[in-house]
């Protein structure tokens, strides 16, 4: 925070105050003549440190910044809202997770990567109260856990765009996204320098288009187009898809074909026209403006107009769509079913529990979108603790967790957890379990390239077989020994009675015991739930 | 049999699996209302004519003036000339020799119109028949086909994609295009180095160890994954697995199709098709000439030029044309108003009036159907639908274009909404 204000600095803060605060209100009776707009002094906005000093002050009027401290959601408070919520279905509520799937879940929600086997015995042994808990502070805490939800949000932001290669550096924004996740930075910091950000091609290098800086890759991964950083901006911002109103009125929503221009019109350096719906050779010229009708300064330039889309977007206190968002993307990828499809939602109706997820949303404003809090929230509730199950219909949604498809890196991790590291594998991997980030769990399917990738590919069998861990288990002397460690090492989580009787009968049955290892490390391998979160 | 060991799966009540239910659901791609059974029986027939479908999808979207409808001579005509073809009366852009050659196999439909202008909604639009609507994940024509024609206790896949392509959306993993990147070659990792007995022994155990997790409440889940290994064993030890690899192609053919991706491409799918795999999809990408498109035509063009034609004569000549339908296309057109921009100017998208090439299947060749007028701004001659097209494509693989499919809601929506067979485009 700054200590001295100059009064031009005042000046701004009012200024925006207004753009922020006024809603469009209904015209006087009577038009008159509209009296010339005086220009607006803005200091220069070009360094993101101005844009997000300038954020700073709009932030701290926040009306909800008040009642902030009377507040208090806990998880204990989400679950009783939900099951309220579930009325009936609250009679088919799935069991509470042992001790041991929870260690795995949550460390690969958290991190994307398997706990060890000493690790997880050390949990299991425990005695402590709040030892869940105290796990998911623990492991918010470890570097893992930026750098798996930096993968996700570049994923996410990059999966579909096609900008060329050159001129993006997903990386870089990978990077800057783990460290504001390690550090703790709020949601709300983080997109308002995605969406602010206004990258500049320096001549005098070759393809340097600004991407070393990670933040300007949203802009870039959208190709700096007004009508891609608009459709962009409400997909990933506030979870709702106006792409369609590109073209038409959307077809069963309240977007417009003309709110989509304005949108775009908000991202254009320039004067932004709107091509004719059936004639694109006849063109309107449009008038930036935000979805909830807040217009910026006529005078205001294209840098200034980006900030105050920024500020509209994470500030306005009637957007809740921007907290719900991002919790409902969270509570997908946790739970295994959002909400409403995270980036596709149409009218609010298609909402499912909505009273819940929208309370969600506005405390994780009054919490000032710290991305931590949500995911204390959820997986300190019973919601997030409860055994695995397939339902398929809203009814039943949230009474189990849904199992689900591990992501591309944190199956390349979970690989490189028995064979060690291997590029040219991760590489595969990545590419055969290659998946849309935004898709819900049950619209993604598995295919025969990876049945084939973790049966047959040589390397890995190779590498598998040479492996430390299974020099480790062909040392051990004693086959139940055996058995357990394998579990442990590979699922993380001991063989139930049995899977250690058919595993030690296959030992029994074999003539050459390191062969048998080697098939038992395939079979759990390919097994289903070595690629899902269960 | 190997697969056995994985296909032997036996759940309790809980889990709902039985390998019977197993079978079924794999047999039929869906679960099953009355109607289906019904359907079941024709689409043997189907299967028995033993049709199949080559898509050579042009992605970026190329220029119908440099293309199928040249206008030398005319402010948006630029820099190409026309050529006569085999089909007196017919003329296509001079990039386009062998094509030209080839004329009387092929119907050029050159009055398509469709109302997606970007590459990704277009795509989606000519690949499925459904506009980029609401959440629905329309399937590409080829699972439907695949689902329709292809024999679901298969060996190899009924869809194969040589490149990048749309998924199977909600018909699910069974009609799923196989995805290769390299043509002639066999596979990634479709060779087991372990000996028969050892992999039956894996198999059992992992089948074993499946059905617990299926049990522990992930029955979706493992019912998938086990359709793909089933699948996945068959392949590997397919005879017919053969058809993706050049081994035993005399290296005239391979020289006749062009050394480019796109040649060698439309020799493997010639090589699917005679293996009786129903749905090939090939890739050329580099369509998207915004700018330069007269010598980037010039560059793009020789290798389809040259693919395309052979395929079509050898198809021909191994009597496989007239059950193989071939359709040359791209998402939309390109602006008949040459733009301004450096270094050379190009084609911006347009989507009004387009153009594609369809052939074999029973199509009349050697005739164009539908008229732009002389500058290429508009139709002036019977026009043709995305459905339109749809239809036709349906026709041609003697498919009912009405059918309905079920999407996992089980929200009845029909293949084609509407339209009607390009009149005249069959013999």
């Amino acid at each position: 925070m700054l200590k001295r204000r100059s009064s031009s600095q005042w000046i701004i803060l009012a200024a925006l105050i207004c753009l922020i605060i006024s809603v469009p209100s209904s015209a006087a009776p009577k038009k008159r003549a509209a009296p010339k707009t005086p220009p607006l002094n803005l200091p220069p906005l070009k360094t993101q440190e101005q844009k997000m000093q300038l954020l700073g002050y709009i932030r701290q009027t926040m009306p909800t910044r008040r009642i902030a401290q009377r507040i208090n959601f806990s998880s204990a408070d989400l679950d009783q809202a939900l099951e309220q919520e579930l009325g009936p279905a609250a009679q088919t509520l799935a069991q509470t997770i042992d001790d041991e799937t929870f260690i795995r879940r949550v460390s690969l929600d958290l991190t994307g990567q398997l706990p060890a086997p000493e690790k997880i015995e050390d949990f299991i042994k425990d005695q402590s109260r709040g030892k869940r808990s105290d796990l998911i502070d623990e492991l918010l805490e470890s570097p893992a856990y930026g750098r798996k939800w930096a993968r996700y949000w570049t994923s996410v932001i990059f999966y579909e765009s096609e900008a060329n290669r050159r001129r993006v550096d997903p990386q870089a924004l990978e990077d800057w996204l783990a460290e504001q996740f390690n550090k703790g930075a709020p949601w709300d910091y983080i997109t308002v320098m995605l969406i602010s950000a206004t990258p500049e091609r320096n001549k005098a290098v070759r393809n340097d288009y600004g991407q070393d800086f990670g933040p300007n890759n949203f802009v870039l991964a959208c190709e700096n187009k007004s009508t891609e950083l608009a459709s962009q901006t409400a997909r990933i911002f506030m979870g709702i898809s106006i792409k369609c109103a590109e073209c038409h009125d959307h077809p069963f929503d309240n977007w417009k074909r003309e709110q989509f221009h304005e949108l775009a019109a908000f991202f254009h350096p320039y004067t932004y026209k709107m091509p004719d719906q059936t004639d694109p050779k006849i063109q309107t010229v449009v008038q930036p403006r935000f979805l909830l009708g807040e217009k910026p300064h006529e005078k205001m330039k294209a840098d200034a107009r980006r900030v105050s889309i920024a500020a509209y977007l994470a500030y306005n206190p009637k957007n809740y769509w921007f907290a719900r968002a991002y919790v409902n993307r969270i509570w997908s990828e946790l739970i295994g079913d959002g909400f409403y499809d995270v980036d596709s939602l149409g009218p609010d109706s298609e909402v499912i529990h909505k009273p819940v997820v929208n309370r969600i949303a506005a405390n994780f404003r009054y919490k000032d979108f710290d991305p931590k809090w949500v995911f204390r929230l959820i997986m300190n509730s019973k919601v997030y603790q409860r055994e695995m199950r397939t339902s398929n219909s809203a009814a039943e949604l949230f009474t189990a967790v849904r199992p689900s498809r591990l992501r591309p890196d944190v199956i390349a991790n979970s690989v490189e957890n028995l064979i060690g590291e291997d590029q040219s594998i991760r590489k595969e991997i990545m590419q055969a379990f290659d998946m849309n980030p935004s898709l819900p769990q049950d619209a993604l399917e598995g295919s025969i390239q990876q049945a084939l990738l973790l049966m047959n590919n040589q390397e890995l069998q190779t590498r598998l077989s040479q492996s430390e861990l299974k020099q480790q288990l062909i040392k051990i002397s004693s086959d139940t020994e055996l058995v357990d460690s394998l579990y442990l090492n590979v699922l993380a989580r001991h063989a139930t009675p049995s899977e250690r009787e058919r595993n030690l009968s296959y030992l029994r049955d074999s003539e050459k015991r390191e062969e048998a290892v080697d098939d038992l490390l395939w079979v759990l391998l390919n097994s289903t739930e070595f690629r899902t979160k269960r | 049999m190997q697969t056995d060991a994985i296909l032997h799966l036996n759940l309790n009540r809980r889990g709902g699996l039985s390998r019977r239910n197993f079978l079924q659901s794999a047999a039929l791609g869906i679960g099953g209302s009355s109607l289906l059974s019904q359907f079941r029986l024709h689409a043997e027939d189907l299967k028995k004519e033993g049709r199949s479908c080559i898509l050579l999808w042009l992605a970026g979207a190329p220029s119908q003036m440099e293309t199928w409808d040249p206008k030398p001579g005319t402010p948006n005509g630029g820099e190409t000339k026309k050529i006569q073809t085999q089909s007196p009366g017919v003329e296509i852009a001079h990039y386009w020799p062998k094509i030209a050659a080839a004329m009387n196999e092929i119907a050029v439909i050159r009055a398509m119109t469709g109302k997606e202008a970007a590459h990704e909604r277009g795509t989606y639009h000519l690949h499925t028949g459904h506009r980029m609507l609401g959440i629905e994940k329309f399937p590409h024509f080829g699972s439907v086909v695949a689902r329709e024609l292809g024999d679901p206790q298969s060996d190899i896949p009924n869809f194969v994609s040589i490149g990048q392509t749309l998924s199977s959306g909600f018909l699910g993993v069974q009609v799923a295009p196989f995805i290769i990147d390299r043509p002639g070659l066999l596979p990634d990792n479709v060779v087991n180095s372990t000996s028969n007995l050892r992999q039956r022994r894996r198999l059992a155990l992992l089948s074993q160890q499946e059905s617990e997790f299926a049990k522990a409440g992930a029955t979706e889940l493992v019912k998938e994954q086990s359709e793909l290994y089933q699948k996945a064993n068959l392949m590997m030890t397919s005879p017919r697995l053969k058809a993706f690899q050049f081994d035993d192609e005399p290296a005239v053919m391979q020289e006749a199709y062009g050394k480019s991706q796109t040649g060698q491409g439309l020799l493997v799918a010639r090589r699917l098709v005679e293996a009786e795999v129903p749905f090939v999809e090939v890739r050329s990408t580099g369509w998207d000439m915004h700018s330069s498109v007269f010598s980037s035509m010039a560059r793009r063009a020789p290798e389809v030029d040259q693919g395309l034609s052979q395929l079509l004569l050898d198809l021909k000549q191994r009597g496989l044309l007239e059950k193989t339908l071939v359709l040359c296309m791209g998402e939309f057109g390109r602006t008949p108003k040459i733009n301004a921009r450096g270094p050379a100017p190009g084609r911006d998208h347009w989507v009004r009036n387009f153009n594609l090439l369809m052939a074999g299947a029973g199509i009349k060749g050697g005739q164009v159907i539908g008229k732009t007028d002389e500058n290429g701004q508009e139709i002036i001659e019977d026009p043709v639908q995305v459905d339109d097209l749809f239809q036709s494509m349906c026709k041609a693989m003697h498919m009912d274009a009405d059918m309905e499919l079920h999407t996992p809601v089980g929200r009845p929506v029909r293949l084609v909404d509407g339209g009607a067979v390009i009149k005249g485009l069959f013999g």
